[in-house]
Order: structure tokens, then sequence, then C-alpha cells
């Protein structure tokens, strides 16, 4: 999952990547597959097939494939190791052509662990040659309708909140596949004459006017030609089809492939459990479509790892020979023969796709070719955005109103905290900015398509792997300026709300970890307020959230507040600081910290805690006293840690203004002033208690050098 | 307990349907629900409440449907309604924009929160053929002690046919604690409204709801949905409607620009600021929210920023 996120993050930067699973780790990446495939990214990812656990089994099945079938990537299939080469190479070209990923599928361990003597290229120019330069090379301009998040000269967002237009988006999807189906002949054609090897969308083995035909994907169709040459030898016929593409669905190729036969066996190395096989049902419906009344047996074979050899195959054979000769089918017993008459819609307004035959969309429109808005703004400049250059510690909020805003009018509530504090930040960081955002309130007020509030490059990837995505484009980054793309700094900001640190912390403990060079700056509104005010994990003790109440049983959140500066510690990344809105002179010095990491290729966490009026319960100007309050009672102390070294930044009890718990959780609203009434006085007591303990901790820590 | 009670106008499926205009945060939804709720178990109704979910927050413009039906009609359809018998207008400037009139069936009823009168309503709305149905509901709610939702909602109950003194009862029983505020919002509402209906003329004709489809569609959308920043950013957007005309009062005389507040704006695009200095407020930006006003300090010459209560 974080593996493809770091894809993502250089896929929509402009890079061309690879990335390769298998299983589970699919099904791991199976929130990330479609968002690539729905943003248009291309790169290959190479599918080792196996069963899907559980029981688990880690051999090769095709559980796996068959989920992703409906994810919107192209998918190759390489029966051999040379084509598992191959493909690899057509996959990138076709891919790179239309906008699309493709998913390369070779047999788990039949192919992937398998040594076979093969044919590479002795110079990769003749592979670049075929597959094309790079993406974006010397230019981060716009090329094949490709755009690259870091052209800062072109701020573009990417990801954002779209409504009714998703059908349209849906359509565009469907009509890459009708390109990339285009295409492929001629890619198939130029890589046979470089290569001397062919692939095509199906490859036929056998006698086509054969009655019976089997179809199998992978080694198990390389294994059956062996039983194809055995019946031959013994003066019979048989015909074989091997898929070679599967997205798109080659319907016409495998419908001339199947040619005269009676019966069609359709082997697949997975089964629909509680209905009739994948590959089964589309043969099927291809048949019937053209008003072929061949009949589909269905064999689920091979689950498991099991071996399939040229004696399954002939098995097989065998079997529909019997029930051909021993079985009566009757006109009236055979498959409905339905003839659909080809559609006469226009391509002009609804297109059609020769790939799936009837298949149209109801609902989506065209647009307007014409349409052109033009302009209404210009892209802003690493100048205008440098302000703090060598100001180190001094911070003057009136030099600071000259920072431009790097967003402009979203549609968040009236006195949320999101905005108020990434944008304070925003005016102690320098330069160029590039902003990925996590799901949550920060991105669905913003980006809601066909406007975005971002004046700077933006991109909203998935819940929680913001930090993965950061990665790529990060890398990207590092690319682009060692080849001279990109001369100009580019600070990498990663946003996040306190649930996106919640699901997705593995991925933020891992870019600790890597301590890859960007920030990821979080907003912690204590729960999941883009959904209804759900609890996470940083929510006070006792705090109401919509699934932690208070009545006779429940008495709100049951735990503690979890302090992920405490969690990234353990990690010794280079900087990790808190902030709040209310020490705006401190908070732009963290800032500046945290760009001044960034550049010396370190990672930076900065946490900031976000007021949400309208699931706090709270009025909507008393955002900055409240969160005040809350720095005061230490229930947010601001704090950094270098290298593992801790620093209070504000001390409340040195400023003589440090008060109790309660008092603050008083001012922040319904969702947590019930802890004053006399009947939660225990619960008070208890929270006070937990922040207490760990304050102290903290300036223990804070005043020992070492720590 | 069911009464025996007939729905004033029906659609060809048996449907009478009411649609609530409002902004996020002004109880429309909950106003709904407790519609539909009455509806089915007092009143002896089936139907549907749809209400639209989406990216829509706090201020931001947003509808809420109820569709009344016969007990034993079948309820199939979903999603809002385009053809409301009812509209409900929590906002009079939301009539405008958002293009209210649109798809209202002939005899409808139109209750709008306003000062205005019904017939400079009716001018919003584009209509005739309707009864347009007046009340400030927002000063009704201030008064007393209610939410904006109660007096429009009495009055939809009221235009309805659903007998008063039962959705009264009703209320009091969902809410005791605010049974006296509510009570007294339901009936001032009824008897403070006015009304007026219009007959069908040659100035305004019935119109169907436009279809919505922008001039981006698959032809025309970028890779992946990408939008492209220069060309469609909401720089332009009036974000109005969401701050209801309360903005801060600057005084530039009493201003020593210290920045404060642009610390704890939300959106600062919107605090003008020119070389140093703060200029005034961009209304198309402010949402009200009021947190400038918190912040900014007294100086010899009071305060720039305060309420304007006028």
């Amino acid at each position: 999952m974080a593996a493809l996120g770091i894809c993502t993050g250089v896929a929509v930067a402009g890079g061309r990547v690879v990335d390769v699973t298998s299983a589970n780790g699919l099904l791991l990446k199976a929130e990330q597959m479609p968002a690539i495939a729905g943003l248009g990214l291309p790169m290959v990812l190479n599918l080792s097939t196996r069963d899907v656990s559980a029981p688990l089994n880690i051999k090769n099945g095709h559980s796996d494939l068959y989920a992703a079938l409906g994810w919107g990537w192209l998918v190759f299939l390489a029966p051999t190791v040379q084509a598992a080469y191959d493909m690899n190479i057509i996959a990138i070209r076709v891919a790179e052509a239309v906008n699309l990923p493709a998913i390369v599928a070779y047999d788990g361990f039949h192919t992937s662990h398998a040594n076979r003597r093969i044919q590479v290229f002795a110079d990769k120019s003749d592979v670049q040659k075929f597959v094309g330069p790079s993406p974006f090379k010397a230019t981060l301009k716009g090329e094949n309708g490709r755009f690259s998040l870091l052209d800062m000269g072109h701020p573009r967002t990417f990801g954002p909140y779209m409504n009714d237009d998703l059908i349209n988006a849906k359509v565009q999807m469907d009509l890459k596949f009708a390109r990339a189906y285009e295409l492929l002949p001629q890619m198939f054609r130029e890589y046979a004459e470089l290569t001397g090897r062919s692939y095509d969308f199906v490859q036929q083995y056998g006698e086509a006017s054969a009655a019976n035909c089997l179809i199998a994907l992978n080694t198990a169709g390389e294994a059956a030609k062996d039983a194809v040459d055995d019946i031959n030898q013994r003066g019979d016929f048989a015909n074989l089809v091997i898929p070679m593409v599967l997205r798109p669905w080659p319907e016409k190729e495998i419908l001339k492939a199947m040619g005269d036969a009676e019966y069609v066996i359709v082997a697949e190395r997975a089964s629909q459990y509680g209905a009739s096989n994948y590959l089964a049902n589309e043969v099927g419906a291809a048949l019937q479509r053209v008003g072929n009344t061949a009949t589909i047996i269905q064999r689920s074979y091979g689950i498991g790892g099991l071996n399939f050899t040229k004696d399954d195959a002939l098995a097989m054979y065998q079997e529909f020979s019997h029930r051909n000769s021993e079985v009566q089918f009757g006109e009236d017993q055979g498959l409905i023969s339905l003839r659909n008459p080809r559609s006469t819609q226009s391509a002009k307004d609804r297109p059609i796709f020769d790939f799936a035959p009837q298949k149209a969309y109801h609902g989506a429109w065209a647009g307007d070719a014409s349409y052109d808005p033009g302009a209404t703004m210009t892209p802003l400049t690493a100048k205008e955005c440098t302000l703090n250059a060598g100001c180190d510690s001094k911070v003057n909020l009136k030099v600071l109103s000259a920072m431009p805003s790097r967003f402009d009018k979203h549609t968040a509530c009236p006195g949320c905290g999101i905005f108020t504090s990434l944008n304070l930040f925003l005016r102690g960081i320098d330069g160029h900015v590039c902003l990925l955002f996590n799901t949550g309130c920060g991105m669905v007020v913003s980006t809601g398509y066909p406007l975005t509030s971002f004046k700077v490059p933006y991109f909203h990837n998935l819940f929680h792997n913001n930090t993965s995505t950061a990665t790529g484009v990060v890398e990207m980054i590092k690319r682009f300026k060692a080849r001279g793309d990109l001369p100009e700094e580019v600070t990498v900001i990663a946003v996040s709300g306190d649930g996106g640190d919640d699901i997705g912390m593995d991925q933020v403990i891992g870019a600790a970890l890597r301590n890859d060079p960007f920030i990821l700056f979080e907003y912690d509104n204590k729960g999941y307020m883009n959904t209804g005010a759900q609890m996470c994990y940083t929510g006070f003790k006792g705090q109401k959230c919509s699934n932690s109440h208070l009545g006779s049983n429940q008495t709100g959140k049951r735990q503690h507040h979890k302090d992920i500066v405490e969690i990234l510690r353990g990690t010794f990344a280079p900087y990790l600081a808190t902030c709040a809105e209310s020490h705006p002179v401190d908070m732009i010095r963290k800032a500046r910290r945290a760009q001044a990491t960034v550049r010396d290729g370190g990672f930076a966490f900065v946490k900031t805690l976000s007021v949400c009026p309208l699931n706090w319960g709270m009025d909507e100007n008393v955002g900055p006293s409240a969160v005040e309050a809350a720095v005061n009672a230490c229930l947010h102390p601001l704090y950094e840690i270098e290298h593992g070294n801790t620093r209070i930044s504000f001390d409340p009890e040195n400023a003589d203004k440090k008060i109790p718990a309660i008092d603050a959780l008083m001012k922040m609203g319904g969702a947590f002033s019930h802890m004053g009434k006399p009947e939660f006085a225990d619960l008070a007591a208890d929270l006070q208690a937990e922040v207490d303990r760990r304050w102290k901790r903290l300036k223990t820590m804070a005043s020992i050098a070492e720590l | 307990m069911s009464i025996d009670f007939r729905l004033p106008m029906t659609d060809d499926l048996g449907f009478c349907n009411v649609l609530m205009s409002a902004l996020g945060g002004d109880g429309a939804n909950m106003a709904g629900k407790l519609l539909y709720k009455i509806g089915c178990t007092d009143f002896g109704l089936d139907g549907g409440f749809d209400a639209r979910y989406g990216s829509e927050k706090k201020g931001t413009a947003t509808d809420v449907s109820v569709r009344f039906c016969n007990l034993g009609t079948p309820v199939r359809q979903s999603g809002p309604t385009k053809r409301p018998h009812f509209l409900v207008v929590f906002h009079d400037d939301l009539i405008q924009p958002l293009d209210l009139g649109a798809g209202m069936c002939a005899g409808a009823v139109c209750i709008v929160n306003s000062e205005k009168s019904p017939e400079a309503i009716r001018q919003l709305l584009k209509l005739s053929g309707v009864k347009v149905v007046c009340l400030d509901a927002t000063r009704i709610a201030a008064e007393s002690r209610s939410r904006l939702n109660m007096p429009l909602f009495a009055v939809l109950c009221h235009e309805l046919g659903f007998s008063d003194a039962e959705v009264m009862r009703i209320i009091k029983a969902q809410w005791p604690r605010a049974a006296d505020a509510n009570i007294t919002a339901y009936s001032s509402a009824v008897s403070q409204s006015t009304s007026q209906t219009f007959e069908r003329d040659e100035l305004f004709s019935e119109r169907p709801v436009p279809l919505g489809q922008g001039p981006i569609g698959w032809r025309n959308m970028h890779n992946g949905g990408t939008i492209d920043a220069l060309t469609h950013s909401t720089i332009n957007r009036d974000n109005r409607i969401a701050g209801r005309g309360h903005v801060p009062k600057f005084d530039e005389g009493a201003c020593i620009s210290c920045g404060i507040c642009l610390t704890v704006c939300s959106d600062p695009g919107g605090l003008l600021w020119s070389e140093g200095r703060m200029k005034g407020i961009d209304e198309q930006y402010c949402k009200g929210c009021m947190r400038c006003v918190e912040v900014c300090p007294d100086t010899k010459k009071g305060r720039a920023l305060t309420i304007d209560y006028a």
C-alpha cells in the first residue's frame, strides 16, 4: 500500500514507475489501484498471481487477478518468462500512450520463480526507442494530456472532490481503453519487427475449426499446447485459446479464436464462489451477443498452486469430447440465442466501445469543446513568496502580511481552524509550495469540481497514504533537480487531519524512518469531523463524539488522548513540533525550522490544535481563546524535539498562565464542557492527572540535555 | 395515533413533494426528518426523506426533500425531488443564485424567510400560479429563543394542513426542555406570516430544473479530473451567502495594523492588506465568524474590528 502510494506520488509528479506485488499485497493496494486509474496515471504493476488467503497459501492462483479486473487497469497476461519480460516493455508504451495504468500478470512461482533461457535486449537504447522517452523529458509542461504536479508555473489541483461530473470521468476512462484497443495491434507489430517475438490480444493454437476448444490463461495455456499436439498426433483436432490481454476485453479476437467450437471449456485457476466463474461469464456473454450457441463448460483448476500439466489439459479435452459423444443436447437446451443488432447510437454524443458491444453511459455529457473560461489568476512566483530568508528568529507579522495566501475562498464552516492554522503556518514557508492532502474536511471544502481554492500545486490521494505519496513526489523533485528541469526549490507539505494520522500511522512512521525531506502538518480537531464527528485517538478522555456518547452506560471517549509526537519521538526524526494559532510567532518560527530541516534533507512533523466549532459545539468566534486555553492547560503543550532532544516552547507555569484542564474544556464547547459538571468530577480528575503526568514528564525531558 | 388527513396536492405517482432550501447548519435536515416522522407516525402517511449528502458544510447551500404519499402507495423513487409542491426557503437571498422557482408545480406553495412582501418574493422566484407565504423567521426565532428551522417548520405544517395543535403537541413531547421556546416560535410564525396567491399570468411560466450539466464533460475534462488552477480558481466565487451579510465593521482610524487578525482568519485573502497596512474586509470572502473581532486589540482610538449589530 505504502509502496504503491509512493508510486502514485512519483507518477503524479511525472515519473515513470513500476511496482511488483502478489495476492494479499494486491488487496492491500486495493484502495490505491482504482485511484491511480481514475487519476489517469500511467505505470506498470507486475502481478505475480497467487491465491488470496485464507487459509494462507502462497502459491499460484488467479483470485488476486480476478479481484483487479474492474479497477480500471489495462491487464496483460504473460504465459512465459519471456512474455513477462516482453509484456513489461509493451505495457509501459501503451499505458503512457493512453494515460492508464497496466497490470502485467504472470503465474506466481510457475513463472515468477522459474529459470528459463530467454532473449533480452543487448542494448537498452533499443528498449528506450520502443517505449519512447521518459515522460516530461526536459520539460514539466503537460504532454499527451498528462500534467506534472511539479509544473510550478502552471499550478493544478490533482484528485479534486467531484460530485455529478464523476460519470464523465468514467466515460473518459472507457474511452482510454477504447484507444488502447486501437493502438495495441500496431504496438504488437512493431515489437515483433524489433524482436521477432509476436504477441496479440489472443493466442490461438491448434485447429480453429475443431469442435472442442479449451480457454486457459498463462502457464496452463502453455502446458495445454502439448496436449493439443498430442491430440493432433492421434489424428484428432482440438482448439486452444490463450488470452493475453483481458482489459481491454478482446471480445472479437476471442470469438474469432474460438472458431467453430461447439464446446468451450473455460479453465480458470480460481472460482467465483456462489456463481459461474469470471472468464466463463465473459466468454459466455460474448458468445451470446453474436448468437453463438456453443456450450460453456467451466473448470476451476490449479487453485493453491496445484500444478497443471499436459495430462490435465488432455483430461479436460477428454472429458468434454466424451460428453460430446455421450450427451445429446437438444436445440432448446443450448444457450439462449439472442441476436442483438449493433447499436445505432451516434458516437458523437454517446461513445460506444468496440470491446464491449452494447455498452454506453446513460446520463453522462460531452461538454462544450469550445469552452475556455480564460485565466483568472497568475501563478505565484518563488520571489513574491520569499519573505523569511535570513530572518531566523525575528518574526514580524506586519512583514508577513505580504506573504500571498496559497489558497483562497474555501467552503469550510465559519470559524474552522484548519485553514486558519495552515495559512498561518504557510506564512512561515518561503518559496514554492506543493500541498498534498489526506482525505478530510480540508480537501472536501477546497476542491469541489470544477473549481479549486489552491493557487499552488495540490494533490489529494487517499485518506491515509499522504506521507507515502509525498515520498514519491520528493523523490521526483530530487531527480528533476538533478537533471536541471526544476531549478527552483519546492517545499512539499503533506497536510493531514488527526484521522489521516490515525489510519495512516504506519505510513507516517515509515516516512519518518526513511527521513524523507518533506513536512507533515497535522491539524488535530479531535475527531472524524468530515463524516459526522466520530471518535478518533487524539480526542480527550470523556469527549463526546457521535460514537462515544454520554449516558447511563457511557461517559464519552474511554481512553486518554494519543500523543503522536511521542510516538514519532522513537523514529528520531530530525524535527518534531507542536504549534497553535494562539502563538503565531512561535508557529512561524516552527514553520521556518521545519523548512530548514527539509532543506537539510530531513523529515519534519508539525502538529497544531484545530478547532471545530460545528462538532465541538462552540461559538464560531471563540476559536482563538479556546486554543490558547488548551495550551495554557497543557492539553496541547507547545514544544519541539530536535533529533530526540526536547525543548519546551512555551511554559504556561513560567508565564503564570497555567489553568486546570477543565477551565480549557469549558471553553471548547459541548463536546468537552460536560466534564465541568459535578457528576463528571472523577472523569475530569482522571484527565487532569494524565495531563499533569505527561506535562511533568515532558518538562523533565526538557530539563536534561541528554533527553 | 392516526388522523384522517388528505394530502393537499399530489403528482402523477401520488406524491406531495416538499423541498427545503437552506444553508448547512440551519437545521433544515432536522426539520425535514421531523416532518417525515410525524407525517408517518401521526398523520397516517408514507413517503420518503432524502437529503443531499456530499461536500456541504456549515454555511453552504444545501437542500432537503420530503415526499409524502398515502399509505399503500408504492415508494419507489429515491433522491431529492425536482418538482416540489411546497418550497421552503430559509434565506431569500438563496432564491436567485439557485433559481429556486425552477421546477415548481402549478399551484405550489412557497414559504420564504424574508422581510420582503410576497409580491417581491414572487418576482425573485419568477413564478405565477403559486401561493407565496412570507415570514420573518429569523426575527421570530431570535425573539422566541428557538431556532430558525422552527418558525419555517411551523408554517410548512400549517400550509400542508397538519393540525397545528397536534404538531405542537408532538414538538412539546419531542423536546420537552425547549417546549416553551418552540411553541412560541410555532404560534408566532403561523400568526405573523403574510401570504398572497398569484394567478397564472403571462409574466412567468413554469420552467424545468436545468439538467446541471456544465460546460465540462467527458470530451474536454482534463486527464483524471485535474483542475487547472489558473482558469478554475474559486477566486471569483462569492461567499457572501455563507456570511449572511454579518461581516465585521472595520475602522481604519483605530487600526494599528498589528497583523493579529491575519493569524486567526480562516480565509485571510478577505483581509485587505496593502504595504503592511490593513485596509478593510472583502465581503466576498468573509463568512462572519468574528474571530478577528475577538482578537483585535484595544487601541487609543478604540477597536478597529467590531461587530455591527445594526
